[in-house]
Formats: structure tokens, sequence, C-alpha cells
């Protein structure tokens, strides 16, 4: 353990003491448990403690600390009375953090952490909702618990999942790793049977997940993978894109930029999978022009396919009466 | 003398007295300072710098009848004292827990803890892991203190001074956001904290009246447009339908399907993005109404599928 320095040591202390004198005699364990601290370390703040109170110092002016049958007992310490209150920082921690929880679909919103959180705020003077709100992303408080859970015990998932890219849903038994908020949206990193390999799941995209008793063995430092690694053997697409669709390459990794000037760009394209490509040109309209492909001529018919598929839809349903 | 002890009994002194101490009061009923006084006042000046730093609200003020006026230091007991939370054991927990799931990049939520009363126990561990990680700087946290105290806030932005009355701070899709008044473009605003140059700086605290309903934050880009609002009527099929409610919140949710798929109805101040919305599904989904989308959708389809 690290030297703490004297105002690390002065911070627990404050916080510690108040806690102390409001309780009969609590145990040297149950202190050290609760303000994270050693045995020695416990001891020798309160030895320190003995030296402290108010001018001029007479006994009646020490703070009175007793330990007898490893209980502790702080009598005289009217000044610290109550800890210190919380720093606009730590208020926002705890704010944050708690926001971020009650945030997810599902929550219990007259729950423990609801009503703590409710307390903690009218302490601040705010209301919570008023003033900070964290979304960490979509995703079910159910769903979200069931794989926190699976990936600390270790017990493997079937999971209902749609894969966005290629549009399709599948069955999955996955041996969750680590679930993480990350830009929006919530995943879990796990070892997908199916696929015989780590995947990421989103968890909004997971429409039921179910325990099973099936154990594995819980990696100690999951791996964190990243969401899109293009690979050697994808397709690669050229598009033109006209100035107002310039945007494509902040938001998707392009492997070549080449100004056309006027604004217009010429960029190279990874496509794992073909849904994907059609829903950017489709929305990009007349402002992409896809140039050429390798590696899958099919997609030259991409946006035209995908376009005439959509309108089959609308041909072959009914409306709303106008 | 340790140095901690000198801190204890400083706070002490500083938080019993019903006056302000002038450093001399203080060089005398504090014990463990050196004798002389230069090396006392580097000492206490140390001293005030470590007690500021962990919060402790350290204030000078003038110390009455004095002549020559003397100003002296005080803890404010009301600014010093937590108030009293009543936290139930389980609430503790709860708070405990979130904090240690969700971190504040930089902000130690440990302290936190123990002045809410420290670390519960738990059977087994704790069942909890680290689910992520928020970025915090400086400027996130004026912004927090100066919505919490309502304190006027100036920064640039975009090369230009502003001065905001800020309202709220969201954290969307990655990033934090502020809310408020802007002065210079007279009408509320959302700022990205991560673009905020430079330091912000806040001024007195109550320095305006939130209005009853102040507008948050909007990050869809078919609701942030500027076109007369329309409400736009979608279909979702039931592969797509858990996915497209997450997107959109479950109060769109107008009609739930016995096949599972599910009507949304969203509205629309910007119908290029709400088109562009509404491809992504592909041919799973379907805009039902307005009559103005749905053939703004089928000819942009059929000008591309020729």
């Amino acid at each position: 353990m690290s030297r703490l320095t004297a105002s690390d040591r002065l911070r627990r202390i404050l916080a510690m003491v108040p806690w102390i004198v409001e309780r009969d005699g609590p145990t040297v364990d149950e202190i050290c448990q609760r303000f994270d601290v050693t045995r020695p370390q416990l001891l020798e703040d309160l030895e320190v403690l003995f030296m402290v109170g108010i001018y001029p110092y007479t006994p009646d002016e020490l703070i009175d600390v007793r330990i007898e049958d490893d209980r502790v007992w702080i009598d005289l310490a009217d000044f610290f009375r109550r800890p210190l209150r919380l720093s606009h920082a730590q208020g926002l921690a705890l704010v944050a953090a708690g926001s971020s929880l009650l945030a997810v679909q599902g929550a219990d919103e007259s729950g423990p952490l609801a009503r703590g959180l409710a307390k903690l705020a009218a302490a601040l003077g705010v209301n919570p909702d008023d003033v900070v709100e964290v979304h960490l992303g979509p995703a079910e408080t159910r769903t979200l618990a069931l794989l926190t859970e699976a990936a600390l015990a270790g017990h493997r998932v079937e999971i209902d999942y749609y894969g966005y890219g290629r549009d399709e849903r599948s069955r999955r038994i996955i041996e969750p790793h680590r679930v993480y908020a990350d830009s929006g949206q919530w995943y879990v990193a796990a070892y997908c049977l199916r696929a015989e390999g780590d995947r990421v799941f989103r968890l909004d995209r997971i429409s039921e997940a179910r325990r099973l008793e099936e154990r594995f063995e819980v990696v100690a430092e999951p791996l964190q993978l990243g969401v899109f690694r293009p690979e050697e053997k994808d397709p690669r697409v050229e598009l033109d894109l006209e100035p107002g669709a310039r945007w494509v390459i902040e938001q998707y990794p392009c492997e070549s930029v080449v100004e056309l000037g006027g604004g217009r760009i010429r960029v190279t394209l990874a496509v794992s999978a073909r849904p994907w490509l059609e829903r950017l040109l489709l929305r990009l309209g007349r402002d992409a022009n896809l140039v050429s492909c390798t590696g899958d001529q099919a997609l030259l018919g991409a946006r035209r396919e995908a376009a005439q598929r959509i309108l089959d839809r609308y041909e072959n349903r009914y409306a709303e009466p106008a | 003398m340790s140095k901690l002890e000198r801190l204890l009994n400083l706070t002490a002194a500083l938080l019993d007295s019903a006056r302000p101490l002038t450093a001399a009061e203080i060089h005398q009923r504090v014990p463990g300072y050196p004798e002389g006084g230069a090396s006392f006042h580097r000492a206490f000046e140390r001293d005030k710098e470590d007690l500021r730093e962990m919060g402790i609200p350290l204030e000078l003020r003038p110390v009455e009848w004095t002549d020559p006026p003397r100003d002296g230091y005080l803890i404010p007991k009301e600014e010093y004292y937590l108030p009293e939370l009543d936290l139930e054991r389980d609430e503790l927990a709860a708070l405990h827990l979130a904090l240690s799931a969700v971190r504040l990049d930089g902000i130690h939520g440990l302290e936190a803890m123990w002045k809410l009363g420290g670390t519960p126990e738990y059977e087994g561990g704790l069942p909890v892991t680290a689910l992520a990680a928020i970025p915090a700087d400086d400027n996130l946290v004026q912004l927090f203190a100066a919505v919490v105290e309502r304190r006027q806030t100036s920064f640039v932005y975009h090369d230009e001074e502003r001065s905001v009355h800020p309202y709220r701070i969201d954290y969307r899709k990655g990033r934090w956001y502020l809310t408020g008044f802007d002065m210079l473009r007279d009408a509320v605003r959302n700022f990205r904290v991560d673009r905020i140059e430079g330091k912000v700086t806040t001024a007195e605290p109550g320095g305006f009246t939130k209005p009853e309903s102040a507008p948050g934050l909007e990050l869809e880009p078919w609701v942030a447009g500027g076109e007369s609002e329309i409400i736009a009527v979608l279909s979702v099929d039931h592969d797509q339908a858990l996915s497209a409610v997450h997107h959109v919140g479950t109060e769109a949710v107008s009609r739930e399907l016995p096949d599972g798929s599910v009507v949304l109805e969203l509205p629309v101040r910007n119908r290029d993005a709400f088109r562009s919305f509404a491809l992504t599904f592909l041919e799973h989904a379907e805009v039902v109404g307005p009559r103005e989308l749905r053939d703004d959708l089928v000819r942009w389809l059929e000008d591309l599928a020729r």
C-alpha cells in the first residue's frame, strides 16, 4: 500500500469520526471495512485523535477516544459532528452514476437507488432529473442485469440476436466476458459458440436472453473489442461523394479519400455485409455514386435492388386511407 | 507533532470559533507551527492550500472591533457540514454499487462514500463490475456547480465569448452537453462541453431564475430541424421493433400488433433526416402516413430504382 499523505488521512478521519461518534462502540473490523482502512492504519489515526481538540487543550477540550474489547467510542468531538459536505465533483459523480443506471429501461423508479439519489439531490438542493441526465445507451434493466451477473458468475447465456449489418436474426449461445457502455451504446463482449470466436453484441439488439446452467471459466482480464474491424477478405467499394455527403468520412473508416475538386471526394470503404452498404446508399441517394467494386461485383446493383425491394412493400400493402 | 495533527487542530479551531481568527491567533492557538513569523506564514499558507483543495470552505472575513481593521479566518459551519441525509442501508448500498459500476474520469468516488457513511459490506464480494467510464474534466464539474447554484457562466465556443444561464447538463452518445440560455443568441442553446475552449468562469450563485419548463436536449436529427412539425407514423416489423423502440423511446409507440410489429408516432421537423431514419430499416418498415412523407419516400426510392 502506498504511503498516504496527511491530507489523504485527514479526508478519511473527517468522515470517519462523525460516523463513530453517532454509534455505540462499533468494532475495529467494522470501521476498517467501511472506510477501507487497515487495522494498524486505523489505530494510528485514532492515536492522533487523542491529541486533537480546541484551545486551551485541557482534557475537557480534547477529543475523547476509548478502545475497549476491540470496540471504539469517540466523544467530545462536537466540531466534527457531521462530515464535510460533498464537493461538486463528488456530487456530480454520485448523481451521474445513479442517473445513468436509472435511465436504463425498466429500472425500479421507487427502488433503493432512486430513493437514495432523491435524498442526495435534496441535500444538494436540486431535483436530480432537472440538472443532470446520463444516457449510457438503450438497454433493458433485465438484460443488463442478467448479462452482468452471468459474466461475474461464469454462466453461459442463450440470446436471440438481431445482427444489424447482415440484417438477420439468430439464436446464439455466448460466454459473456464483460458488459460495458461506450459512445451511447451498451455492449457485451463474449465468446460466441456459433462463431467460434470473440464477438461484441449490442444490448439493444438482444431481444431475449436466457441464463443457462452450463458454466465457463471467468476470464480475469477480458478483452474489449472494437465494434467494426474490416477484414482482408471483405469486398471493397469506391464511392464518389457530392459535398453534401462528406460526413461519410467522419462516420465510417474510409481506407482512402481522394479530393476530386469542388468539394467532391472519392472514398474506398470495406463492406462487411451487403445490407450495411444498401442502407448507406439509400440514405445518400444521388449524393453518392458507386464507381467500382472489388471482391463482389453483385454489390454494383445494391442501391437499385434495395430500392426496388422496399418499393414492392409499398405497392403490395394497403396504406392509411388518404 | 505531525502535520496531520496540526491540520486536524486547525480545522477544529476554525470550525469551533464563533468569530474569525487572525493569523496571529491561529499561530498562538494551534500547536505544531514553527516559531518564527516567516516560517509560520509559509507553513500556514500550505495548510490553507491543503484544506481548500479538500473542499473545506475556508473564508477570510473582517474581525469586528479591531483597530486597525484586521481580517481573520473562519470555516462557516453551514457550509462545512453535510446536511443529514438519513440514507437507509439499502440506499447507501445502491449508491455505492452505482458509483462502482459507472465512474467519472478523474473523480475519486470513494471519499464521497466515506462522507455518506462508508462502504457497506456485501456477502461474497462486490456484486458489480465496472460498466462504464464517463469522461469528466474540470470544466464539467464547474458547469455542474453552475447549474446547481445558478451561476451565470462564460466561456469561449466557436471562437466567440458566450455568456450563458446554465439550465442542465446531459450525457448522450458518449458526450456531455450543456443546455442553457445564451445571452448572445437570446435563446436556449445546446453546447458540446468538449468543444468549449479553455476554462469556463462562473459568476455569483443565484444569478438567474430557471424557467419552469426549460426545453431539453434534442439530438434526434429528424426532430432537431427547423421545419414545420408533422407527426410521422412509421410501422416497424417484429425483428427490428425492439431496437427501433429502444432508439426512439417507448413513449413514441402508438400500437403494438399481435405479429410483434410496432407503430411509432414521431414528431418530424426535418423531413430529409426522417427519410434517412426510415430507410435504415430497409424493407422492414413502412411510412404509413401522413401522405406527404409517404409520397416523398416513394419518390426518392423510385428515382434510385431506375
